[in-house]
């Protein structure tokens, strides 16, 4: 690659450059030119004035003003990207207005329907979801609750409901409901925290596709030089 | 810790590139010197780079590219009408901001030893910082 310098400072230079455009993937081609021939000339003019020393170590002074390729480029990746790091809630009601906007558009009326359904779809999931969970939580408590009046009432509801006896014990027989209750009460908190897992999954896919939606569509039009 | 220098560093130099950029002109790396003043203070140069993107994007400059006499050519920026009216704006907000902090340096604890106070509660320091 021609980036103006000779010998060993070409090869330093370039590989500063690799690895800056390593750093740029996914963001669209000409933002990408635009950054490596911004930063060549900030190199060269760097080192026109640096007249210390010989050419290798001017230039890996030049280079470590500069800073690593990860410094110029931060805040240049996608803005998702950058605040996917960050724990943020966000509201499904926004994430409907951006599924549209980068969807709706492109895709006309029919892409707009079609957005609109996937979100509801995803929404009744995401209800029925947290509903089994605290459905399992609630039942779970209730039992051991009630397991545990009855070894100290034992006809305590005996109208009402049917105990199987596991074992002869009584006493025993109650134990090992109330863990049984216990046990399914847990898999509900377990449901609750794979929710929240797969959330933050669902949100990272999304982002995801919306970035490279943004991108598709900032490049569609013939760039222009 | 780091991190709070890093935030307050980007905001600082955010309003020193459009300080620079009100007197006229100029391309990255001359900003830089700009900035810098001379001296050698540490500023890791590349850092102007995804301020000056953000900016742009911003629409509070423009840039444009111009041949070089010597070397590649140089994408020189520029304030936009809305980047010299946000400029004048956030100066003077900053002024305001280091006379507050120059105040609070100056400032002293309260004058409360004549009275008798005892310690309630001593809040615990926090996990995430």
């Amino acid at each position: 690659m021609a980036n103006g310098f000779s010998g060993p400072v070409a090869q330093i230079v370039d590989n500063y450059l690799e690895r800056l455009k390593k750093g740029l993937k996914g963001i669209p081609a000409k933002d990408q030119d635009e950054l490596v021939k911004e930063i060549t000339s900030h190199i060269y003019e760097s080192f026109r004035a640096d007249t210390e020393g010989d050419e290798v170590s001017r230039i890996l002074r030049v280079l470590d003003k500069l800073g690593e390729p990860a410094a110029v480029i931060s805040a240049r990746m996608p803005e998702a990207m950058v605040t996917l790091g960050k724990k943020r809630k966000l509201p499904f009601l926004i994430l409907a207005g951006v599924l549209i906007a980068f969807f709706g558009v492109p895709l006309g009326l029919g892409g707009l329907g079609a957005a609109i359904g996937l979100i509801i779809g995803l929404l009744a999931l995401v209800v029925s979801f947290y509903v089994v969970a605290f459905s399992l939580i609630l039942t779970g408590w209730l039992s051991a609750v009630f397991m545990i009046v009855r070894i100290f009432s034992p006809g305590f509801l005996d109208p009402w409901i049917d105990i199987y006896p596991l074992v002869s014990d009584p006493t025993f027989n109650t134990v090992i409901y109330i863990v049984g209750a216990l046990l399914i009460a847990a898999l509900g908190f377990g449901l609750l925290w794979l929710g929240s897992r797969l959330m933050r999954g669902v949100r990272f896919v999304f982002r995801f596709l919306f970035e490279k939606m943004r991108n598709w569509r900032k490049r569609a039009p013939v760039p222009t030089q | 810790m780091e991190n709070k220098i890093t935030q307050l560093r980007k905001g600082i130099l955010e309003l020193a590139i459009l300080g620079a950029l009100s007197h006229g002109r100029h391309y990255g790396y001359s900003l830089v010197r700009t900035i810098a003043g001379g001296s050698d203070i540490d500023l890791t140069e590349g850092t102007i780079y995804p301020i000056l993107g953000r900016l742009a994007k911003e629409g509070l400059v423009q840039s444009e590219w111009v041949e070089s006499s010597q070397g590649p050519p140089r994408k020189y920026y520029t304030l936009t009408l809305k980047g010299e009216r946000t400029f004048r704006v956030l100066e003077g907000e900053f002024r305001k901001l280091a006379a507050i902090v120059s105040n609070a340096q100056k400032g002293t604890a309260p004058d409360d030893r004549g009275e008798h106070l005892n310690v309630l509660d001593v809040a615990k320091e926090s996990k995430n910082g």
